[in-house]
């Protein structure tokens, strides 16, 4: 039981990060990023390639990051412009739309070139207990890397000046452009910021399983679900959300089967709806 | 035009069941006429009574979004809920065919109508019907790979009922689904005639305004969401039994949801032959591609960032004016103007 | 016209009046020129013409619905303008996005605030500074002008009562350190007790020379504070002249003060 309950905030790391990436942009921007997974897929496929062409894990990690920062950006420059222009539900409907739209591209690309691709990390080492329980390095370092992670975020988001001028946007944009924050210029550096944070979270994942190139709609279906359940565009109830989100999924995959988990998290997204539609942590009703 | 219809009412209520109904028909005149040139060919055959499910589909998909903005991103789950729920009864448990069928719609559309309810009880409802739709078509994909027992996880299952019947010839498939797709155009017809149909154009033109006078903006989503649903159910159940064999890529995300919503797209949103001609023209398209068809899936991620970079107004507003310009068409047409009975007059 | 427009006082006689006697002054610091501007196509703001010299307080007065918010959120750069321009000193406002206006030096402290409710109130006044290094200095002016933001620099901006919330978006603004502070409407919401604390807050700041322009209804409130004010009626300048005067004007009295 205790193993599992590890097992679980490992996996939960790793969606609290994925979630934050997605609940980043679609607080600035009121875009739900349809293609995170993707990106992270994206980030993965380059790692694996260079990996393969014999370079090591610190030239793969950051190539793989820049790609899927860079794919992010360029998708935030182009054909998000136009959904910036709408308001409202128009703006959500549209932003959604083309992310799917982008998702799919990468998924078409990915299969066609990459069929059988995947990025495979391993972490030699012998397992390390934790609390009685022996842990393979690799899970132990995926989840450094994820609260890592985690921490420079939040270091950023509370003590940086650009950090806080991206929450006073997610806040009020308006107050954000009176103080002189020009909130498109922070929204493509954050589109970046979240790209590079799904390709850390591809990394990350690696070190514990094979993240094939087919994983990305997997991959942005639990980031909605934890940015939900967290509340969209709560950095800190992402976090708690995955976390939370990883114990019950492994839980209910080992005392019922791993079908169940996405059935699970599915009711923990819609019940999250029904009663706090503002996240776990959310203030508004 | 108001003048012409004073004299005789019966008349010109005739002429207006005409307006109606008479693209219907030549719509079906037209396609039934196709396996004239691909009977002798089982390939080809299976290509278009693809193209009459996906075409099924499509209608089904169009009214949950077109007519009431919901972008529901599991029709291919709900397709296959009905698909396996039908092929599991009758191969596994020996149910009769028809039965298994109305189970498995019913239970597509219960599922359906409870992702609508959760998803639009709330502000931000695009976005939780994206969520909480994408998350059941994870699920639906999981439970079919994990429950190997019930349905033969990535082996695919077997579907035995409908051996004997006319659903497993060459040629008579394909009318079966012309006959649905024909029942579902009819469907969204009466529809969008009756006062729920009424209701979908007030809360799609101004949900506020819609609420404001009265409707209930809750309730006709979840209908949409039941009748689309059942219809998505029954499409997919018939589909299992035509096919014989299915399996998790039957009724996949990739396979089904991104090309319904291209073929809708396509065709025009918020329009009675629109996922028809949607259907029609991404079919042959595909058939084109045949030998490229790993360049699918990009290709269909292009063809839905090119749509809707079209519409820079904006998808509700272009839904609107795309309905207006495919009304206009219409009315070329047709002689009579249709109005829902019992509605005041909007434009 | 000639005539009329070298002296202002003429101008609160009674007429419309198209070119503000002060527009031909180059040494204007806001220089607002036959500007239009509005929302969805239909213009709110036609054709007005203000101008603010540097250390003067200007006020915009009008009832309800006037166009005074449009007219202010146009000269920040919230609003497009359709036609006529704003200047800044030599440059040329209109185009600039909020922020850009923001960064020349023009703080607007909007009625609705605008803050960020789920930040700390240093968070939201550091945040007022963003286009400069953080500033100790400033932040203790603030501090000095409202003590009260002092004692509670670690709270919420939204858990704040109404006063407190207005002490922060003015102060905010002023983190900025802004050449000119423009508000809409300070004392929405609050007491007539707390109004007059805050137009008497602002009265101190434009005594250590900030040049102010507000838009307000409390007519008598405004005209205490403005060396000149413009009577806004329908998006258009009904009137223009000394608070002096404008006090005096029997339209004025009537429609806005409540005298007869």
């Amino acid at each position: 039981m205790k193993a599992v309950f590890l097992d679980g905030i490992v996996l939960g790391l790793q969606m609290g990060l994925l979630g934050v990436g997605l609940t980043l942009i679609y607080g600035l921007g009121g875009v739900l990023n349809l293609s995170h997974g993707q990106f992270a897929v994206l980030g993965a496929i380059v790692m694996a390639r260079v990996l393969q062409h014999g370079a090591s894990l610190w030239m793969a990690v950051p190539l793989g990051l820049l790609a899927a920062a860079a794919v992010a950006v360029l998708s935030d420059l182009t054909i998000m412009q136009p959904v910036y222009r709408l308001r409202g539900e128009a703006r959500v409907l549209l932003g959604l739309l083309l992310m799917l739209g982008v998702g799919t591209i990468i998924d078409g690309y990915l299969e066609w070139k990459y069929p059988i691709e995947a990025l495979n990390i391993r972490i030699s080492g012998d397992p390390i207990s934790i609390i009685g329980v022996p842990m393979r390095v690799g899970s132990l370092v995926a989840s450094a890397i994820a609260l890592a992670a985690g921490a420079a975020l939040f270091v950023f988001l509370r003590y940086t000046t650009f950090g806080r001028a991206t929450r006073s946007i997610i806040e009020d944009e308006e107050g954000a452009r009176l103080c002189g924050i020009n909130p498109a210029l922070v929204r493509t550096l954050i589109f970046g910021l979240s790209g590079a944070l799904a390709g850390l979270v591809a990394v990350s994942r690696a070190m514990t399983s094979p993240v094939i190139s087919t994983a990305g709609v997997e991959l942005t279906i639990l980031a909605l679900i934890v940015a939900v359940v967290g509340g969209l565009g709560s950095v800190s109830g992402a976090f708690v959300a995955g976390v939370l989100l990883g114990i019950v999924n492994t839980v209910s995959a080992f005392y019922i089967g791993t079908y169940i988990t996405t059935i699970v998290l599915l009711a923990a997204a819609a019940l999250t709806i029904v009663f706090r539609p503002a996240g776990i942590l959310g203030r508004r009703a | 035009m108001s003048g012409i219809s004073t004299q005789s009412t019966s008349a010109s209520r005739a002429l207006e069941l005409f307006g109606a109904y008479s693209p219907i028909a030549l719509t079906a005149a037209l396609l039934a006429l196709v396996p004239l040139r691909y009977s002798d060919s089982r390939t080809m055959m299976t290509v278009i009574i693809i193209g009459m499910v996906f075409a099924a589909y499509t209608i089904a998909f169009n009214i949950i979004l077109g007519s009431t903005g919901q972008l529901f991103l599991c029709t291919g789950a709900l397709a296959g809920i009905g698909g396996f729920t039908s092929a599991i009864l009758t191969s596994k448990h020996g149910w009769p065919f028809i039965p298994s069928i109305v189970l498995g719609t019913l239970l597509a559309s219960a599922i359906g109508g409870l992702l609508s309810w959760v998803a639009v009880r709330r502000s931000l409802d695009a976005i939780f019907t994206g969520v909480v739709t994408l998350a059941f078509s994870l699920s639906y994909e999981n439970l079919v790979l994990g429950r190997k027992d019930l349905t033969g996880g990535e082996n695919g299952l077997r579907v035995k009922a409908a051996a004997d019947t006319i659903l497993t010839t060459r040629v008579a498939p394909y009318y079966v689904f012309l006959g649905l797709v024909v029942v579902y155009l009819v469907l969204y017809r009466l529809i969008e005639r009756s006062h729920v149909g009424w209701a979908f154009r007030s809360l799609r033109d101004d949900e506020v305004a819609a609420e404001l006078s009265g409707v209930n903006v809750t309730r006709y989503r979840v209908y949409a969401g039941l009748i689309g649903s059942a219809m998505l159910g029954l499409a997919g159940a018939l589909f299992a039994h035509n096919r014989e064999f299915i399996a998790p890529t039957t009724f996949a995300f990739g396979a089904v949801d991104v090309r319904v919503l291209v073929m809708l797209v396509f065709g025009g949103i918020g329009s009675m032959l629109g996922p028809v001609i949607g259907a029609v023209a991404l079919t042959i398209v595909d058939e084109a591609l045949v030998d490229f068809a790993q360049l699918r899936i990009m290709l269909y991620g292009i063809v839905i960032v090119v749509l809707f970079l079209g519409f820079r107004r904006g998808v509700v507003p272009s839904v609107a004016a795309l309905r207006e310009r495919l009304t206009h068409l219409g009315r070329r047409s047709t002689p009579a103007a249709v109005k829902p009975p019992g509605s005041t007059p909007r434009s | 016209m000639a005539e009329s427009a070298a002296m202002g006082s003429q101008s609160a006689s009674g007429a419309a009046t198209p070119h503000s006697p002060a527009a031909a002054d180059p040494e204007a610091l806001l220089r607002v020129e036959s500007l239009s501007s509005g929302y969805l196509g239909e213009d709110v703001v036609l054709d007005v013409n203000l101008t603010v010299a540097a250390g003067e307080a200007v006020a915009v007065i009008g009832s309800n619905g006037a166009g005074k918010t449009t007219l202010l959120k146009t000269i920040c750069g919230l609003i497009p303008t359709t036609a006529g321009e704003t200047r800044f000193g030599s440059r040329r406002l209109t185009g600039l996005g909020a922020h850009r206006v923001a960064r020349l030096g023009v703080a607007f402290v909007p009625a609705e605030r605008h803050l960020f409710n789920t930040m700390s109130v240093e968070e939201n006044l550091a945040l007022g500074a963003y286009p400069h290094r953080p500033d100790p200095e400033t932040l203790d002016s603030v501090f000095e002008l409202f003590p009260r933001l002092g004692e509670r620099r670690g709270q919420h901006a939204g858990t704040m009562s109404g006063g407190e919330q207005q002490m922060l978006a003015v102060g905010r603004a002023l983190m900025s350190r802004p050449r000119l502070l423009i508000l809409d409407e300070p004392t929405t919401g609050l007491a007539p007790v707390l109004a007059s604390e805050a137009y008497a807050t602002l009265g101190r700041l434009r005594g250590e020379g900030l040049t102010v322009l507000v838009a307000e209804q409390h007519v008598p409130l405004a005209l205490s504070l403005a060396d000149r004010a413009y009577v806004l009626d329908h998006g258009r300048v009904d009137l223009e002249g000394s608070s002096a005067e404008l006090a005096d004007n029997p339209e004025v009295r009537r429609a806005y003060l409540g005298i007869s």
